[in-house]
């Protein structure tokens, strides 16, 4: 029903507002009207990549401008101004593309890097367009373009194609939203890194995403240079664009897919509504004023407080987890002798200098619980991000499951069925723990759609205990229960290797039990287990075999009693009197 | 090809912009490096300043570097008040950079309502007087901008370096929590630079209102050439700005007699491009 | 001197002590050992007012440490030298230095407590404009421990000093630590090499998954399973 209710609702809305351009209102109010969709489509278009993926641009004025110039160029060329619409789109999605395909490819170039190179591209494009035939420097006249009669007047035309490209585009923020790569974007927003690992391509999402966004900007912009009918580089590159745009979406959440829509109408009527056009100075300081208390007081605008109250009703009391009920039919390993799963040969890895692995050899069977331990600094979380693939090795090879993933894309290791979890859990926070869940079951191994993912994610999280929170936000759980989300969504793709990173530390003995009962659990299922931990009462109790590294080398390996009896081993953790 | 004669005065010219964008910059590298907060406001503040002493200057016939002991100190307030805002909020690098943008835009209304957006030029015998020295022109007014930005800058600079308060700051830039274990209060060291962060902004908006014309939405003009010298600076070096901005001044005033005016943005914006994809680290 | 009682310390909600006790007398010398994660360094950095407390009490000579601010522990007599350095990377070694004794009442001793500083270890003053971040690892735990002493401290809280460095190098930190002790300054002690902490010190605690589990004499220590155990899953048992 959800599925069919929302296109009906874009198809009314379309409809109710097409009765301006039909009554054939003063010229004023369709202006007015016009521009309140102008800027419906601009805010709407930024958010698909800044509002979902986070990063945040402040050069959206780039790409609306390139649309604005190509219309410009070709209507006044002799083309017909419909077709440079198109045209319009295509130029600016080409431009983004170019500039997401260099600047996604440099890590740590977020947040305000990313908005500060944003701005940046655009002044340069700026220059670029006002130096060169482009635009000359006085700037382009379309008043000679003709324009077809699709509304009763020239304006109600222009009204008719701002309908268009807004809803257009609020359909396809809709649409992204609630698709699966849509999951991809909100997951890369929360925690990049851990989209990857879990199997999102996170270079070609935000790639895609900036291409859809800048596109729809740059067909907002071909609109709108016919609306200004003069077209010049310091009106069509100024600061303005971006900042009510970012105002805009801010205001109404620039996470959902109606927020920027709803930020737009509320802006732009206080803007040119209610302070009647003449006291432009007004308008202008109240646009400030009012991004400056959303951004103190409202940090997630209008949508993100409506959603997070919602999710936030108090519910029932934290309950224990019930004891995991197995929901997936067994598959009880023949034994722990079975073939090797994950082989390392060599692996080596330096940090600034630092030598992290020394040339690490290692085998896991399939069906093995193997315990990976070490004092303080031996290598052992560095071992589990390089075989996730978060870390690219220096040498040596890693294979899985016999394939070579040595120096793969991590989301690309995540689909051959290996997930792990992080000693400091790391859940998407804005995303309900089932979505947090769901992302695994979308990306992982077994690329499920969003709903069977969603649907699969209640299993998951009934196995750790905390289907009744399914649709609270990760903020509401305490550490132990935080830790199990962590195993349920590495869980949910069910992968055949599992990297557990100290799972039970921080938790108190009674949860302890749960943890490690679970871990059993996981075996049992057919996975196989690498874990990490220093409890040395869980390791001796769960590992089948257990690996001892420090400075970055194996020391032993074998059977936990007699690894642990190992005279070298105790001196390792020990020390000794004379260091 | 220019004549030698043309080059050279490009270049001074060009040092003497860059002095210009050093004594911008000084501010914003500070609050950014020392502070983690990106100041878009200090644009706006620096030509609330320049207005502030255009106002004075005509209507109260007051020789504009009078205008410097009154401004600067008021605005050392303004700093003063805008991070106790900033602390009670627990703004983020990110919410500093959105909250400063409407900042702005409140500052530009402002200033607009009362000064109207016209253009003002402050005519005093700085503006117009200029040295000659060979074949060449030496302007006052700019020269006298460049001397303040190198006298602030390498003040600033000895500050940091050898006052208990400079190093108290940097270790805290660098771990307040370890920096307040050895007895470092940052709040208070915090208030401190953010009120000299915008006091510089006064100054340099003195320096904004001898030199050029003033219109409310020039503001954003300085912007991006500003961040690209604070980028190439590094951030919370207060020689940076200065050092970096000449460079880059010198830059654009030859892509202006070499090529056409228009063309100089291109040079700041893409240094701060390269910077930024090449160096997003250091940042 | 220092009693901790009944501390409990959380992140968020990650509860990393739980009701610990211990004390140090004047001039003591004491240890803290057990496994990673069992939360030694969250101790210390609760002490040094790194972290505050969510249950329990603090007193260190007679006052309540509990409700001071971090800013002003320095001046009552503790100084820390924290897990990893934490240097200063970008300033020089001097400047490492003297941010020991930033707190007023110290800053008059400076030139003093900075010879003793160069005269323990000489080759901090060979390097004294160097940018911290540029020394090796021995080097930055040397300027690491003389940023401690700048403070001039009751109360030296050291985590970790042998975390990372060669033999020689620690046994020298080690040498140091103790002629400090001689001079009769406490210390509370962490580190990973057990048997060193133990050979060192004069009492122990043993922390385990943030608890104290077991304290007392070295040797008594040594001799009780509890430690194996806590490190080494008990093989013995």
């Amino acid at each position: 029903m959800r599925r069919l209710a929302a296109p009906a609702a874009f198809l009314a809305v379309g409809l109710g507002l097409l009765v301006p351009a039909a009554a054939t209102l003063p010229a004023f109010y369709e202006s007015f009207l016009y521009l309140v969709l102008h800027w419906v489509a601009l805010a709407t278009s930024w958010s698909i990549l800044s509002g979902f993926s986070g990063y945040f641009s402040f050069g959206h004025g780039a790409f609306f401008g390139a649309g604005m110039y190509a219309t410009a160029m070709l209507a006044t060329g002799g083309l017909p101004f419909l077709p440079t619409l198109p045209l319009a789109g295509l130029a600016a999605a080409a431009f983004g593309v170019a500039m997401g395909a260099v600047v996604f490819r440099v890590p740590r170039l977020r947040g305000e890097l990313f908005a500060l190179l944003t701005l940046a591209v655009t002044f340069v494009l700026a220059t670029v367009v006002l130096n060169t035939r482009i635009d000359g420097g006085p700037g382009v006249y379309l008043s000679a373009v003709p324009l077809p009669r699709l509304g009763g007047s020239a304006t109600g035309t222009l009204y008719v194609l701002g309908l268009a490209v807004a809803l257009l585009t609020v359909a396809t923020a809709y649409a992204v939203y609630h698709a699966r790569w849509g999951a991809g974007l909100f997951a890369i927003h929360d925690d990049e890194d851990v989209a990857e690992v879990l199997g999102v391509p996170t270079y070609r999402y935000k790639l895609l995403a900036l291409g859809l966004s800048s596109g729809l900007a740059g067909v907002a912009g071909g609109i709108h240079a016919m609306f200004v009918t003069y077209v010049t580089v310091a009106e069509t590159f100024s600061i303005v664009v971006p900042l009510y745009v970012i105002l805009m979406s801010v205001v109404g959440g620039a996470r959902h897919w109606l927020g920027p829509a709803l930020g737009a109408v509320l802006v732009t009527v206080l803007m040119y509504g209610v302070t009647g056009g003449q006291t432009a100075v007004a308008g202008r300081a109240v646009v400030g004023l009012t991004l400056m208390l959303v951004i103190l007081f409202l940090p997630e605008g209008i949508t993100g407080f409506m959603v997070r109250r919602r999710s936030n009703r108090p519910g029932a009391p934290a309950p224990r987890p019930v004891s995991p009920r197995p929901a997936v039919a067994q598959r009880r390993p023949s034994d722990t002798g079975g073939p090797p799963l994950l082989v390392c040969s060599d692996v080596r890895k330096a940090f600034r200098g630092i030598q992290a692995l020394r040339g690490v050899s290692l085998e896991v069977r399939e069906g093995e619980i193997l315990g990976l331990v070490g004092p303080n600094g031996s290598g052992k979380s560095t071992l589990i991000n390089v075989v996730s693939g978060h870390h690219r090795a220096d040498g040596g090879r890693v294979l899985v499951g016999g394939m070579d993933v040595t120096g793969r894309d991590a989301h690309e290791i995540a689909r051959l069925g290996v997930a792990r979890t992080y000693q400091i859990p790391r859940p998407f926070a804005h995303l309900t723990l089932r979505e947090n869940v769901a992302v695994a079951g979308m990306f992982g191994r077994l690329g499920h759609r969003r709903r069977t993912a969603e649907r699969e994610a209640g299993r998951w999280l009934e196995f750790a205990g905390l289907a009744d929170r399914a649709d609270q936000l990760p903020a509401a759980l305490n550490l132990h229960q935080r830790k199990f989300l962590e195993l349920a969504r590495a869980l949910a793709s069910e992968p055949r290797l599992v990297m557990l990173d100290e799972v039970l530390s921080g938790l108190t003995p009674s949860e302890m039990t749960d943890a490690t009962r679970l871990v059993r659990d996981i075996r049992d299922r057919g996975a196989t287990v690498v874990f990490v931990e220093h409890i040395m009462r869980a390791v001796m109790e769960l590992a089948d075999r257990v690996v001892v590294l420090d400075v970055g080398e194996l020391v032993t390996s074998g059977a936990p009693q007699d690894v642990m009896r190992n005279p070298d081993v105790v001196r390792r953790y020990l020390g000794t009197a004379h260091a | 090809m220019p004549s030698f004669t043309l080059l050279a005065q490009s270049v001074l010219s060009g040092i003497f912009v860059g002095g210009l964008y050093g004594l911008l910059g000084l501010g914003l590298s500070l609050s950014w490096g020392l502070l983690r907060l990106i100041n878009l406001a200090h644009f706006a503040l620096a030509f609330l300043g320049a207005y502030l002493t255009y106002t004075l200057s005509t209507a109260f016939e007051l020789d504009p570097f009078w205008c410097l002991a009154l401004v600067p100190p008021a605005f050392f307030g303004i700093g003063v008040l805008s991070q106790l805002v900033f602390v009670r909020f627990r703004v983020t690098q990110f919410g500093s950079l959105l909250v400063t943008f409407g900042l702005t835009v409140m500052i530009e209304s402002l200033i607009q309502w009362i000064w109207t957006a016209d253009y003002r030029r402050l005519e005093t015998v700085y503006g117009t007087a200029s040295w000659r020295v060979g074949p060449l022109f030496v302007p006052v007014a700019e020269l006298l901008a460049l001397l303040t930005a190198a006298a602030l800058a390498g003040l600033t600079w000895a500050w940091l370096r050898y006052t208990w308060v400079g190093k108290g700051l940097r270790a805290c830039a660098e771990d307040p929590h370890i920096a307040a274990a050895f007895g470092v209060n940052h709040r208070r060291l915090a208030l401190v630079l953010s009120g000299l962060s915008a006091a510089f902004a006064g100054v340099a908006g003195a320096f904004v209102a001898l030199i050029y014309t003033l219109a409310p939405a020039q503001i954003y003009a300085w912007i991006g050439v500003v961040f690209a010298a604070v980028i190439l600076g590094g951030l919370g070096n207060p020689l940076g700005p200065l050092v970096a901005g000449v460079v880059i001044g010198v830059s654009e005033a030859l892509t202006m007699a070499l090529t056409a005016p228009a063309w100089a943005p291109l040079v700041s914006f893409t240094l701060l491009i390269l910077v930024l994809l090449l160096r997003p680290g250091r940042v | 001197m220092l009693e901790v009682e009944g501390l409990q310390v959380a992140y968020g909600d990650a509860t990393a002590l739980w009701d610990v006790s211990l004390h140090v007398g004047e001039g003591e010398l004491v240890s803290v050992v057990g496994p990673n994660g069992s939360g030694k360094t969250t101790l210390i950095n609760t002490i040094a007012g790194l972290l505050q407390a969510r249950a329990g009490r603090l007193r260190f000579r007679g006052g309540d440490l509990t409700r001071v601010a971090p800013h002003q522990v320095a001046s009552r007599g503790i100084a820390i030298v924290p897990e990893g350095r934490r240097l200063f990377t970008g300033m020089t070694v001097e400047e490492n230095l003297e941010l020991g004794c930033y707190t007023p009442g110290l800053r008059a001793g400076r030139a003093a407590r900075l010879e003793r500083v160069y005269g323990t270890f000489p080759v901090l003053r060979a390097r004294r404009r160097q940018a911290a971040g540029t020394l090796s690892g021995g080097e930055q735990q040397m300027v690491a421990l003389g940023r401690a002493l700048m403070a001039g401290p009751r109360l030296l809280l050291l985590d970790e000093p042998s975390l990372g460095l060669a033999p020689a190098v620690v046994e020298h930190v080690f040498d140091v630590v103790e002629a400090l002790h001689r001079e009769g300054v406490a210390v509370l002690l962490v580190e990973q090499n057990v048997r060193k902490a133990l050979a060192v010190a004069s009492r122990a605690y043993v922390l385990a998954e943030g608890r104290v589990v077991s304290s007392g004499t070295p040797a008594l220590l040594l001799a009780e399973p509890q430690i194996r155990s806590v490190y080494l899953g008990d093989p013995g048992g």
